[in-house]
Parts: C-alpha cells; sequence; structure tokens
C-alpha cells in the first residue's frame, strides 16, 4: 500500500486483536512503506482463540506485552481494534499518549462512554476517525457524485441491508457486555454512515423491531433486527442489519443500499460483484467475490491525515451520530415505541 | 341459476380493468361493463358489451368484478351484494377497516361469495415462496423484506388523495403487507414512516412498514411511488432458521433488450408471463369458486386483515408511534 511519505516513518500502533479486522490492518500496514508497527494484545483471552503474542507471530508483526509498553514506544497513531466496550478506555490511553486515533466501529457501546471518547480526543488535541471503510469504495464515490450532480433529484428514502454470518470467530461479538448487543450494534452503523456521508442530514427518530430467532442457541442479544429512521431533510430509510446469512453459506454477507430520489433511483451492491459456479461432485455454489479492499483506500486516508496532521473522515462527531441511531434503535426494540435520536 | 356462459358485470373502466376485462373474456365469460366513464372505449377495445346503468348491469348478470376507484368499493360492493351477486373486489377490499368488517357481514348475510383481487398471491415468485415455507423448508420464519417500486399513478387524481386511495400504503404496499401476513402469519404490531414530496404533476411518495408477527418474525415492507420513467420492480428477501429465499424481479428477466427505442419503465403493473398471466389464474380461481364452491387461496377475510395492517400503518404515521393491531378489534 503507498502513503505519500516523508523522511521519518510513521510508527503506528494497534491496541487490542479482539477485533478481526485488526489481521487486515496489520497486514495492510505492514505491507505500506515507511510505516513501522507494533501490537500489544494483553490477555487474558478466551480458550481457543489465537490472541496476543502467538497472534502476533503468525502475522509476523512486532508485539508487546503490555499497553504501557505499547504507548512508551511513543506512536504516531494508534488503531483500536478491542471489543466495542472498551474503546473508550483505550482511546482515552492512546489520546493521553498524543497519538492520532482509528477507532473500529461502532465508537462506543453507551451515550456515556461516546462523550467520553469526544471529550478524551478534544483535550488531548489529537485527531479520532472511525473505522468505517464501506464509504472508501469507489461504487460510493460514484453514488455521492451522482447524488451531488443532481442526478438523483431530492432524495426521498432509502433501502439499505447489512446481512452476514453470525460471528463467531471471537466470543465477545455475541457477549452483549462487550458487544454492546447483537446485530443491532454490529450491523446498522455501516449503512448510518453511509447515509451521512452521501446526504449530511440529522438523523431524527428511530424505530426497530427485533428477534432472536436466528441462532437460538447462540443468541444472547438479537440475532434479526429491522429499523427505520427519519431524518431532518424528510428522507427516510430502512435497514435490514440481520445476522441471516447462514453459517454454510459460500460467502460471509453483504451491504446494500438503494436510493430513491425524486429524479431516479440508484442501487450499489458493495459486495455483489463475483463470479458464480458449481462444484460437480455436490451441486455446491461457488461463489468468488472480487474487487477492491475497502480497508485499504480507509487505512491510506487515516495516515495521509496523520502525516498532514489534518482531520480525517467519518471523525468523532460522525461516530457519535451513528451510535445515536443505534442506541435509539436499541430503545425501541427494547420498548416497542418510536424513539427521538439524542443529541 | 347462473347463466350459460357466465355473465359477469365488470364495474369500472379505469387502469386495472384492462388486466381483467380480456381475461375474463379468455374464460368465456359474458362481459358486460359499467363505469362512468370509459366503458365504450374499454369494450371496443377487448369485447364485452357496455351497458348504461348500474342497476341495469345488476340485472343482466351472474357475478360482479369491482375494478372501481379506492373509496368506492363500500357502496359499489355492497349493492352488488344486496342484488344477490357474488363479488371480486379489486385490492384494497375497502379503504378502512370499519368498512371492510361491515361488507364481510353483508355478504356473510346474503350467504354471498366475496373476494378481494390480492393478484400477488398468483405471481409465481410469491407462489414459490409462500409454497416452500408451507413445506417447512425455511424452518421458523426470522426476517421478511419486501420492496414495490413503480411510477407515481398520475392516470387519476384520486390515487394521490390519501384520503381517498389511503396513499401508497393502502393502495400499492397492501399487496406486500398482504403477502407478508400470508407467508409468515397474522400481524400484532404495525409501525409507518413515509414522504411525500415532489411537486403536483410528478409526486413522489416512499413508505416503510415494519411488523411483527404473532409467531416473533419480523418484516419490513418498502414502497415507492417514484418519478414517471421508473420501471416496476419487487424484491423480497426472507430467512428463516432453515434457509433463506430470495428474489428480484429486475434480476430475474429473461427477455433483456437493449434497443434504441426503450419502452422500459413507467408500467402501472408488473412485468408477467402472458401464457400464465396471474391475473387470468387469479380471475379463473374466482369463477371456479362461484361455480363449484371451492376455495380460492385469498378470502375476504384476508381482504379486511391487509386492509387492517395498512389502517394501522396510516395511524402509525399519525401517531408517530408503533400501533398494537390486537388492541383494535379490527
Amino acid at each position: 500500500m503507498s502513503v505519500p511519505t516523508s523522511n521519518c516513518p510513521l510508527r503506528v500502533a494497534v491496541m487490542s486483536f479482539a477485533h478481526t479486522h485488526a489481521q487486515s490492518y496489520v497486514q495492510l500496514l505492514r505491507a505500506t512503506p515507511d510505516v513501522e508497527v507494533l501490537t500489544s494484545d494483553p490477555g487474558p483471552h478466551p480458550d481457543g482463540e489465537l490472541r496476543g503474542a502467538a497472534f502476533a507471530a503468525q502475522l509476523g508483526v512486532d508485539y508487546v506485552d503490555s499497553y504501557d509498553e505499547l504507548l512508551a514506544w511513543r506512536p504516531d497513531a494508534v488503531i483500536v481494534t478491542s471489543e466495542n466496550a472498551r474503546h473508550r478506555e483505550l482511546v482515552e490511553l492512546a489520546a493521553a499518549a498524543g497519538a492520532d486515533i482509528l477507532c473500529e466501529k461502532p465508537l462506543a457501546t453507551s451515550a456515556e462512554d461516546g462523550r467520553a471518547i469526544r471529550d478524551a480526543v478534544a483535550a488531548a488535541g489529537v485527531r479520532l476517525m472511525v473505522a468505517f471503510p464501506v464509504r472508501f469504495a469507489s461504487t460510493f464515490a460514484t453514488l455521492k457524485a451522482t447524488y451531488d450532480a443532481g442526478q438523483l433529484g431530492q432524495l426521498v428514502a432509502v433501502r439499505g441491508s447489512n446481512n452476514g454470518k453470525l460471528p463467531r470467530e471471537r466470543s465477545w461479538f455475541t457477549d452483549p457486555a462487550l458487544s454492546g448487543g447483537g446485530a443491532l450494534v454490529d450491523h446498522v452503523v455501516h449503512i448510518a454512515d453511509l447515509l451521512d456521508a452521501l446526504m449530511g442530514a440529522k438523523p431524527v427518530s428511530v424505530t426497530a423491531v427485533a428477534n432472536s430467532t436466528l441462532h437460538a442457541d447462540r443468541a444472547r442479544a438479537e440475532t434479526a433486527g429491522l429499523v427505520t429512521i427519519t431524518y431532518d431533510n424528510g428522507v427516510i430509510a430502512a435497514i435490514d442489519c440481520s445476522w441471516s446469512r447462514p453459517d454454510t453459506a459460500p460467502t460471509w454477507g453483504g451491504v446494500r443500499i438503494v436510493v430513491a430520489g425524486t429524479a431516479g433511483t440508484a442501487e450499489v451492491d458493495f459486495f455483489g460483484p463475483r463470479v458464480t459456479g458449481l462444484v460437480a461432485a455436490t451441486g455446491a455454489p461457488v461463489e468468488l467475490p472480487y474487487g477492491p479492499d475497502f480497508d485499504e483506500e480507509m487505512l491510506r486516508t487515516f495516515l495521509r491525515a496523520v502525516r498532514a496532521g489534518e482531520q480525517p473522515q467519518p471523525d468523532v462527531a460522525v461516530g457519535l451520530r451513528t451510535l445515536g441511531i443505534v442506541l435509539a434503535a436499541q430503545e425501541s426494540a427494547r420498548t416497542g415505541r418510536t424513539v427521538t435520536v439524542g443529541s | 341459476m347462473s347463466h350459460q356462459p357466465l355473465r359477469i358485470g365488470l364495474i369500472g373502466a379505469g387502469g386495472i380493468s384492462l388486466n381483467h376485462l380480456p381475461h375474463l373474456i379468455a374464460l368465456g365469460a359474458e362481459v358486460f361493463v359499467f363505469s362512468e366513464q370509459g366503458a365504450p372505449e374499454l369494450v371496443a377495445e377487448f369485447g364485452g358489451t357496455a351497458v348504461d346503468t348500474l342497476d341495469e348491469l345488476l340485472d343482466l348478470v351472474d357475478v360482479v368484478d369491482v375494478v372501481t376507484p379506492t373509496f368506492t368499493h363500500f357502496d359499489v360492493v355492497s349493492k352488488a351484494l344486496a342484488a344477490g351477486k357474488d363479488v371480486i373486489s379489486e385490492k384494497p377490499l375497502t379503504r378502512t377497516p370499519a368498512e371492510a368488517r361491515e361488507l364481510l357481514a353483508r355478504a356473510a348475510a346474503a350467504g354471498r361469495q366475496l373476494y378481494p383481487a390480492h393478484v400477488v398471491r398468483w405471481f409465481p415468485e410469491y407462489v414459490q415462496l409462500k409454497k416452500a415455507v408451507d413445506s417447512g423448508a425455511l424452518g421458523e420464519l426470522a426476517v421478511l423484506r419486501f420492496s414495490r417500486s413503480g411510477a407515481f399513478p398520475t392516470r387519476t387524481p384520486w390515487f394521490a388523495d390519501r384520503s381517498l386511495s389511503g396513499g401508497i400504503i393502502m393502495d400499492q404496499m397492501i399487496h406486500d403487507l398482504d403477502i407478508a401476513r400470508w407467508v409468515a402469519g397474522d400481524v400484532v404490531t404495525v409501525s409507518a414512516v413515509s414522504n411525500r414530496t415532489g411537486d403536483v404533476g410528478a409526486p413522489i411518495e416512499a413508505a416503510h412498514v415494519l411488523l411483527t408477527h404473532a409467531s416473533g418474525a419480523i418484516s419490513h415492507v418498502a414502497g415507492l411511488w417514484g418519478p414517471e420513467h421508473i420501471a416496476f420492480t419487487t424484491e423480497y428477501s426472507v430467512s428463516g432458521t432453515g434457509g433463506t429465499l430470495e428474489h428480484s424481479s429486475a434480476a430475474q428477466r429473461n427477455v433483456l433488450m437493449d434497443l434504441a427505442a426503450s419502452t422500459v419503465g413507467g408500467e402501472a403493473v408488473p412485468d408477467t408471463d402472458p401464457a400464465e398471466d396471474p391475473y387470468f389464474l387469479e380471475l379463473r380461481d374466482f369463477v371456479r369458486a362461484f361455480a363449484d364452491g371451492s376455495t380460492p387461496r385469498v378470502s375476504a377475510a384476508d381482504g379486511a386483515a391487509a386492509v387492517a395492517i395498512a389502517a394501522a400503518a396510516l395511524e402509525s404515521l399519525e401517531t408517530g408511534q408503533p400501533v398494537d393491531l390486537t388492541a383494535k378489534g379490527w
């Protein structure tokens, strides 16, 4: 991966391997010239999960045992890939160490933690970016250019779906104490971020329904959710965030939006393109998705901003707005009421 | 005391009459048409006989097919039932749940059959879904999505008046509200959001409706009445513990042409295969039910239930809160 270089290499620290995206980020960083990478993932870790020094060894990346040692290395930037509920403590540590931060989504699991993150970053004078890779897809740039050129007219309604398998690689995804909930907290934010980036409107009210019919044996929170959102520009959006992709599916799932305006409609299936076929012996489907890795463009944007001393997008305000939608959706699913989005 | 061939009275000569009259004739029926306007032109194109008054029509025919605007269904169907006719009514069965309940009572009292034309139950992709769910192939249903998009119906002004048509939810989305209930069972809570914009000459309306079924399954129904050029498309995606099924009408077109003179877009009804036209299959089932008492795949009670769900969605638009349908007595 190429990023504008300067005389001294950029020091990037990765805090925690809890989120599976840590692997993708480490691999991309290691392929980036003039970037030094150091990682830490202190235990204890769940049984049966490759974490800590052993995971670092597998990735072939330098590792230290504690966050104190990691931050004593004086990183320019920190990537937080912990469990969702631990974002706050790690962001506070990284901010206090003066590092710019790329925080895995969602920003936090409570409004209180979200505000604490905003305040910690502001007090330290560092910049935080939330890891929403889908907005870095070239197909999103095409959609945005089409909208900005007026070819969709005034936006009216959006349908979005972010369906995947129930996450199994890491047990914390299905532990509400660490993940902040179920499918609502995991999959609403990507499409909420896309709409934030597309139209810059403010969410007003949220209604959600949910159940835990799928994966009932594993479910400690909702595994299926449907959310409607009204925005202050009149647009109505609906998001299906369900973990409805069967475990046996040939690919993980996807993100798709259909945008309707007064002048027409546009549909983007972000992970859609694929070669398809059949296995002769079993008749099983073959699906070979292709297309660019959106993480790469997202990381490039983050590192460029760190070097330039500029605020990258999506920033902490986007993180808070998308978190506000999630928290309202969770409250709506719990109470059966339509909920006004908190500020 | 039916005539041979059967005499059917078609009431109304608007948009959907084009999808009814040719099939009624194809079924071998003798068709008489009454409409406040357009009946002579309609029979000139497709056949049948135009008559001048509703009373004259009711005197001539054995059964009635009502394809008038929504807000007139209650009065017209009531007259037909009072005249002792079995009745097909275009969806929605009525504009309000109270009217629907009253029509059911009148049909029962008159001993007549009454069927609402929820034609999507005869579209083959929805038949496949229903069969798969009923076979148990999808296991316990968890989450369903339905979508229907087309051009805003501007050919006649009453569609744009929510008090007359019920807007997109009561007119267009009622198809998928009915399918959601057909597939996933009774509905207990309903919420809705909508957006109406554009100008008088080119209105746009969209809505999202969320349903919770008695089983615990959840459904999203999306509707778009968009700009006049857009193609009529439908989609669904259904997931259960046993698997998933999805369909996109745009993805499943089996004739694709790329012509200098495009004729795609702005259709009033979805693309159908004339060899198994859903409107024909639907009307054939209704006519058969009139003749032999067989049970078609949609009942008057189903039509009333769909009206109740749509009415609850409209109430949710007004109150800004989900509606408990079980507390309504609709």
